[in-house]
């Protein structure tokens, strides 16, 4: 009967013009908001691996090309192998998250697709861009010089992060929409540039670059360190293992302390500019001067209006100083809030513990240039232990951040302007689509990952015997 | 010509490369799933390796620039038919990922039937909608959407046949292979001929494009048995994509009423001239590099 249903889509199809009626029913609306949630959160991981990976194979790779070691050769070709499966995933699920942007919210395009339609188109190119050369740079391994090689790999990364940097203004976009005159209803006066670069885009583009670095550096890292507590209980020393990890988690480890900062901008920035999503995520219940600052069960007094405005007695809005049908779900807001900076905090300590290690050990034996993977950085069990979570920390943080960002917008699709229920498709269903989807996702993370276990298994062929550094040019 | 001209060209442009270049990896995995032999599959793996994402963009292009361009027809076919097209997109996942899961982990076998029934999945749902818009239907189920359905796919088979029996003779060891695939093409080309003639008829089309086609598809037949490769890939494809444009003619779209603003579709053509400075030449690298034969064998370490 439900099968039925979801089959037979036509008769009843409504058109567009009732989307404004608002035709779909609670359970669909609730199925769509969720599909679109879960469909994104999990496209975001894949499209921080499809920016982070390329990047630390470059670095891998140059290293192999400078000093002719064979361990970074070996590590770029395998890193270059899953790039090519997590790319494919991540282009595909990208794929999913542009049909629902008409399946799910028809409302919302019909009224402002040619508004920020723009910004899509770019992402498109740069997308195109950046799958040429992942053709390029994985199959033409043996094709090209070795410098040509990774000279193909340049683009992808570039355009990777341009792709994602205009996904990104689109959703900025929604939180201040700008670039159009409302008259009566109807878009008027658009300005797509203005759209593209509406106040919040630089900021939101910056935190999420930095974030998908900071996702998928320490996410191979954790891999590795997996494998080196495993040498360690062995009795093994594996260079391989440790370059592995070293690679990745030193671009995480520069990550972290840079996100902080842009954490703080972030803050700030909403703050100034959606000050209902602020209160919602420091949990600022009335409006008071000297807000205390609230930390899970802890409680600091007039240390949020400090921090914020530099004056412990500065009036701060609460949420019961905005109507109530424009309030977000605070609760949840504020979790994801504090679940990010906890996260966050871990990454930055652990970093802290990398670097000045790094750096003070270096001094200490008074060496310079090439680094010393073995006798430089802290392979202490302790520290590997706690770098194994730190992949999934990364995770939790973006996810979590990414639910303070959409969550705390509720309930508009464009702050202010439009909201979700406006937008959402009319047409009944929606939710048995949702049911779907999510036996798909599960199938494809559980075969994404067993592929990838499976690839990490298979000995990769030995690197030839002859040295390497005669073939590599100066 | 006004903008909104120009931008529904560029539509037409994006859906014909992504009939002629998506639409032939789907055949391609059709091909893959009906042949039994290791060494077909072997052809239709290393053809589409390194090329299907590029040429899968082309359906986002054509995404992009429809609910750019035309926001309101992008949102009411989107969600009108919502499920065969979240099928489509489920089917895009499918097929994308167990390609590349399959040639990463080949010893799971379960990867290979599920990228061949995606692959056809994928075009039958994207011609049903297709042809139900076309011809003003309201259901993919109806009998046109089903002949359209059917249809796309069996174009996207007999494209991808006449493609690879090239690539079967620059990449498969002996001759079998390139005359099982030269075999794929005729009995594909003389069965989409048999059902795109019926359909031609009954929907009342009387464009000067269906002769094009029809031509086209018995120059390609004499190409085909006469072996003369290179010039059937150009033949076979301009009688597939004149029945795209046939059917485009046939729709009647007058969408200037629903194309969005002036200033947005100019800032779009700007960036896509310049993207296409940039794009255009990569792309035929890309192509150039590998068709052209084997690997030589550059040192790499």
């Amino acid at each position: 009967m439900s099968l039925l249903l979801l089959l037979a889509d036509a008769p009843g199809a409504a058109p567009v013009a009732d989307a404004a009626r608002g035709a779909a029913s609670p359970a669909d609306f609730m199925a769509a908001r969720q599909q679109m949630a879960f469909t994104l959160g999990f496209h975001i991981v894949l499209a921080s691996i499809g920016i982070g990976l390329p990047a630390i194979t470059l670095l891998a790779e140059w290293r192999s090309l400078r000093t002719g070691d064979t361990v970074y050769a070996e590590l770029a070709r395998r890193w270059m192998k899953a790039a090519g499966v997590l790319f494919a995933v991540g282009a595909v699920s990208g794929t999913v998250l542009s049909f629902e942007m008409g399946t799910l919210w028809p409302g919302f395009m019909d009224k402002y697709g040619q508004v920020f339609g723009a910004a899509f188109a770019l992402e498109g190119l740069a997308f195109f861009i950046e799958a040429i050369f992942m053709g390029v740079y994985l199959y033409g391994w043996d094709r090209l010089s070795p410098r040509a090689h990774f000279l193909t790999g340049i683009p992808v990364v570039i355009a990777g992060i341009a792709s994602a940097s205009f996904v990104v203004t689109v959703n900025s976009w929604m939180n201040q929409p700008r670039g159009f005159t409302l008259v009566n209803g109807e878009v008027t006066d658009v300005d797509p540039l203005a759209a593209m670069f509406n106040p919040a885009t630089p900021v939101q583009a910056v935190h999420l670059i930095l974030a998908s670095l900071m996702v998928c550096g320490f996410l191979v890292a954790s891999v590795y360190a997996v494998a080196l507590l495993r040498d360690r209980k062995a009795g093994r020393v594996d260079r391989y293992n440790r370059l592995g990890f070293a690679v990745p988690f030193s671009l995480g480890a520069v990550c972290a302390p840079l996100q902080v900062l842009v954490g703080d901008w972030a803050t700030r920035f909403v703050a100034d500019n959606q000050p209902i999503k602020f209160a919602a995520m420091e949990g600022v219940e009335h409006t008071q001067a000297g807000q205390p600052f609230k930390f899970a069960i802890f409680e600091i007094p007039n240390a949020l209006s400090l921090m914020l405005k530099f004056d412990a007695h500065a009036t701060l809005r609460g949420l019961d100083s905005f109507p109530a049908d424009q309030r977000p779900p605070a609760e949840v807001v504020r979790t994801g809030f504090e679940l990010m900076i906890v996260m966050g905090m871990f990454l930055l300590a652990l970093a802290a513990w990398w670097g000045l290690t790094w750096f003070l050990r270096r001094r200490a034996a008074g060496r310079v240039g090439e680094l010393n993977a073995r006798a430089d950085l802290p392979w202490k069990p302790w520290f590997l232990r706690a770098a194994t979570v730190a992949g999934v920390a990364a995770v939790i943080a973006m996810e979590a951040g990414w639910t303070v960002t959409e969550v705390g917008r509720q309930p508009w699709i464009v702050y202010g302007v439009m909201r979700v229920e406006e937008a959402v498709n009319p047409n009944p269903g929606l939710r048995f689509g949702l049911y779907v989807v999510l036996v798909v996702y599960a199938v494809l993370a559980a075969a994404t990952i067993s592929v990838l276990r499976r690839m990490r298994r298979r000995p990769e062929p030995a690197a030839p015997a002859d040295s390497p550094k005669e073939k590599v040019p100066a | 010509m006004s903008y909104s001209d120009v931008a529904l060209g560029l539509i037409l442009l994006g859906l014909s490369a992504y009939l002629l270049f998506g639409g032939a990896d789907f055949g391609a995995g059709l091909w893959h799933m009906v042949s039994r032999r290791r060494s077909d599959k072997e052809v239709v793996e290393h053809a589409m390796g390194p090329l299907w994402e590029a040429n899968h963009v082309w359906l986002i292009f054509v995404m992009v620039m429809t609910w750019t361009a035309f926001p309101p027809v992008f949102a009411e076919i989107m969600s009108a038919h919502w499920v065969p097209l979240s099928l489509a997109a489920l089917g895009i996942v499918a097929r994308g990922s167990t390609f590349v899961f399959a040639k990463a982990a080949p010893d799971q076998r379960w990867h290979a039937p599920i990228f061949g029934v995606s692959s056809v999945l994928t075009p039958y749902c994207f011609g049903a909608v297709a042809t139900t818009v076309a011809t003003g239907g309201t259901s993919w189920l109806s009998p046109a959407g089903v002949y359209g359905g059917v249809l796309t796919t069996a174009l996207c088979a007999y494209l991808a046949a006449v493609y690879l029996i090239w690539d079967a003779r620059r990449l498969a060891p002996d001759a079998d292979v390139m005359l099982r695939f030269r075999g794929y093409a005729i009995l594909s080309g003389i069965a989409v001929g048999l059902l795109a003639l019926p359909g031609a008829v009954s929907f009342g089309v009387h464009s000067p494009l269906m002769l094009v086609s029809a031509v086209a598809g018995l120059v390609s037949l004499v190409l085909v048995v006469r072996r003369n490769l290179l010039a059937v890939r150009v033949t076979g494809a301009l009688a597939v994509v004149t029945v795209l444009w046939g059917a485009a003619e046939m729709s009647g779209l007058d969408l200037d009423a629903a194309a969005a603003h002036d200033a947005v579709l100019q800032v779009v053509f700007v960036a896509l001239g310049v993207g296409a400075l940039i794009l255009v030449p990569s792309m035929a690298w890309l192509f150039v590099l590998f068709q052209r034969g084997a690997p030589q064998q550059v040192e790499t370490r």
